[in-house]
């Protein structure tokens, strides 16, 4: 009988998949069954009997498998490397193409005799001579970059019938966990067998694994941006980095790799987009929720929240084609404040990219930021303040001045701290509004750059992943992170905090 | 504060501090208040009663016009306190809410200090010349809210940090510190444990020297304990309004009675 198919993992999830329901069937019948047909004698529902059957059958068997599709590519690659020669094996970046081509040609070889191209004494023929190889494998759609060697091709032949084999053995692992699991579940449906609390706790678990998926993820990321990052600092000293004083990557490598001058084109564009945002989205908010009718307020919020679904790109757009030319205008040459002759002939702005552009649009992007987290906030100062203050004979200003805003103050600066904080994140706007310029320098309308900007430039392109210059861009990265979650974790803190006396 | 207006003498009586006449009160289209007459004394206390629902709250809130700022709310009829009508478009609300002070169900004090928080109403309303002045006002009201010795080691403390009954006393401080001529109080012990209800009762029936006092009350035992006069609501109807000891010993009105003797509401 041919077992091929059960190689596939997609016909082993079905299989599962099918016997878990059988077994939902089996189990509801068999405790009611047990129960005489009463269902008022079960513990718990006939179909929580299904439910515990189905969880027996399909979890412990689709974990099983999903384990082992991970492992398996992983322990056979270890079990070829006996088989490439030595020279290959000592140096890992060699070893790494290699192996990728041999999979390549085993997947090749699969194909080829799959279409009927090649048979097992074909490729048994090959085994001395090899050449040719390469132009039947372009046949079915497997291009390699050079002729296949003798030692690649023994490779690719073992991890076939390494493969085949596994894949076989997967099978029948996977089938008999999911059968046992079945069959233990349906055992037990007894009308005493509590398989309502069994299915609640099987979905407690199903919630954990997936909030412990996320933190997972996240604890990933910081670790992948933490390797890169200490590989870089190999390769480069990291008083550079921290202390030195300019940007400028080449790749004659004797970079100037410093971080500050990219801080300080972050800080002073986001300072400047809070500078706009915040009056602009406290004032917003404060009318929408103290002064604004239910009506005109059901109309308002959404078209202010309009704003914050718009794409960063549109934005981006918006300042280079809009805001940066008009900036120009009023401050460029010949413009009204262009201050040309304070500063020798030399104009405020020279072109349309510069921190002012960036940080106006970015302000922009912030404003349903602030409003939306700031009107949540001064909703949640408690109406008896309110009245409170009315009943003093205190006019609405007045209470928003004295009595509202210092309540809701704690979580107003949370708002903004957050606002801080996808601001130095932001990426599209900076990359098309602020420049591309190290420098430090106190004039807004000149062209700088970012952290998030030179991640973008260090890594798009040709790259060499054992270049400083290339791995700057983990450390940057790492840095901005440990920058907005500090700012994150602080506006929390804070929010918190001051908080709690009103809830 | 109603210079601008001319004083209708006729309607007012003798001893009378705020009269009103057909009040009718509108919640969108629900009609909450129906009808209502009363004539609230100078210098007595006066205590709404009635069951949950019946009105004496919202007829309360439109003594200092409270009820403005509520959306739907509409006041028909006519409300003089001193012989003004205090819905004449020539009143500002914001001037007569001082005259007019106002305690809540809830302690309810600011996120200030103790100190701030009495110097509020007499700050906005600029009532002190320096912060001498300032200082003796708001001495002189938790005095009378029989709070200062309690506070007066503590005057930067926060405000939300006393304890209960510390916080309705010193909101009362803080309603008195305006100076106003009518205390209003919505149950203002409905949040207090008994020891600083009877605190507050106690500073109720000093405040009677002063003020006008109109308190709406949950309790009946309260009602009868602090109050000289006596209100009784039912569904949005003023049904019984006379001397306190005379409500409570011989109601005339069998639904006051049924009240009063633990029968409805």
């Amino acid at each position: 009988m041919n077992l091929s198919f059960l190689q596939n993992p997609l016909v082993l999830v079905a299989l599962v998949l099918i016997n878990a329901a059988v077994g939902y069937v089996l189990a509801r019948r068999h405790a009611m069954a047990r129960a005489g047909g009463d269902a008022r004698k079960l513990h718990s529902l006939p179909n929580y009997y299904g439910m515990t059957a189905a969880m027996a059958a399909g979890i412990p068997a689709l974990g099983v498998l999903a384990i082992w599709l991970l492992a398996q590519p992983m322990l056979i690659q270890s079990a070829l490397l006996p088989l490439l020669p030595a020279d290959v094996v000592a140096d890992s970046g060699r070893t790494s193409l290699v192996l990728s081509d041999v999979s390549r040609v085993a997947d090749g070889l699969d194909r080829a005799v799959a279409a009927g191209v090649l048979d097992a004494q074909r490729i048994a023929a090959l085994h001395t001579d090899p050449a040719g190889l390469r132009d039947t494998l372009g046949d079915v759609g497997v291009a390699l970059g050079a002729e296949v060697e003798v030692y690649v091709l023994a490779a690719a032949e073992k991890s076939r019938s390494l493969d085949a084999r596994a894949d076989l053995l997967r099978a029948g692992v996977v089938l008999i966990v999911a059968l046992a699991g079945m069959a233990l579940a349906v055992r037990a449906a007894s009308p005493t067998f509590r398989a309502r609390n069994v299915v609640e706790r099987g979905m407690l678990a199903l919630l954990i694994f997936a909030a412990s998926l996320a933190i997972l993820t996240t604890v990933g990321i910081v670790f992948s941006m933490l390797f890169e990052s200490l590989n870089f600092f190999r390769l480069h000293p990291w008083q550079d980095f921290f202390l030195g004083a300019s940007w400028s990557p080449n790749f004659r490598g004797d970079s100037d790799l410093s971080i500050l001058p990219l801080l300080w084109g972050t800080l002073y564009i986001s300072f400047i987009a809070l500078l706009v945002a915040v009056p602009i989205g406290l004032f917003a908010a404060i009318y929408l929720s103290e002064y604004a009718g239910p009506r005109l307020r059901a109309v308002a919020k959404p078209l202010l929240e309009i704003l914050a679904g718009i794409p960063t790109i549109v934005y981006g757009l918006f300042a280079l084609l809009t805001v940066g030319p008009f900036l120009v205008d009023v401050f460029g040459a010949g413009g009204p404040l262009s201050m040309e002759g304070l500063r020798g002939g030399d104009p405020l702005m020279a072109g349309a990219t510069a921190v002012m552009t960036a940080g106006l649009v970015m302000g922009i992007m912030l404003i349903p930021f602030v409003s939306s987290l700031s009107d949540d906030i001064i909703n949640a100062v408690p109406q008896s303040l309110r009245d409170g203050s009315y009943g003093l004979g205190a006019t609405p200003s007045e209470t928003i001045r004295q009595v509202v805003l210092p309540a809701a103050l704690p979580g107003i600066v949370g708002a903004i701290l957050l606002a801080a904080s996808r601001a130095i994140g932001e990426t599209m706007i900076v990359v098309l509004g602020a420049g591309a310029i190290a420098r430090f320098s106190g004039n807004p309308f000149e062209a700088m750059t970012t952290i998030t900007t030179r991640i973008v430039s260090q890594l798009t392109g040709d790259t060499d992943f054992a270049s400083p210059e290339t791995l700057v861009a983990f450390a940057l990265g790492l840095t901005l992170f440990v920058l907005t979650l500090g700012l994150n974790v602080l506006a929390l803190y804070i929010v918190r905090r001051y908080r709690e006396q009103y809830e | 504060m109603f210079d601008n207006t001319t004083k209708p003498e006729a309607l007012v009586s003798k001893t009378s501090k705020i009269s009103t006449r057909n009040v009718q009160v509108y919640y969108g289209e629900t009609h909450a208040i129906k009808d209502v007459n009363v004539e609230i004394e100078d210098k007595t206390v006066t205590a709404f009663i009635g069951p949950s629902g019946c009105g004496k709250s919202t007829f309360l809130r439109c003594i200092n016009r409270m009820n403005d700022t509520i959306e739907s709310c509409r006041v028909k009829g006519d409300i003089r306190i001193d012989g003004e009508d205090i819905y004449d478009p020539k009143v500002d609300p914001v001037q007569l809410r001082a005259k007019v002070g106002m305690v809540f169900q809830k302690p309810n004090p600011f996120p200030k200090s103790i100190y701030d928080n009495v110097a509020y109403g007499p700050r906005i309303h600029g009532l002190s010349r320096n912060k001498a002045e300032l200082d003796g006002i708001v001495e002189r009201a938790l005095r009378r809210a029989a709070i200062w010795n309690e506070v007066k080691d503590r005057l930067q403390a926060p405000g939300t940090g006393l304890s209960g009954g510390q916080q309705q006393r010193l909101c009362i401080a803080r309603a008195v510190a305006t100076e106003p001529e009518v205390l209003l109080m919505d149950e203002p012990c409905s949040a207090l444990d008994p020891i600083a209800t009877a605190q507050v009762e106690e500073l109720i029936d000093e405040l009677r020297q002063q003020y006008s006092v109109v308190i709406v009350t949950h309790s009946m035992q309260q009602a009868a304990r602090v109050s000289q006069r006596t209100a009784f609501f039912h569904l949005g109807h003023l049904v019984e309004f006379g001397d306190t000891d005379r409500i409570f010993t011989s109601p005339e009105d069998p639904r006051t009675e049924s009240y009063i003797t633990g029968r409805i509401g």
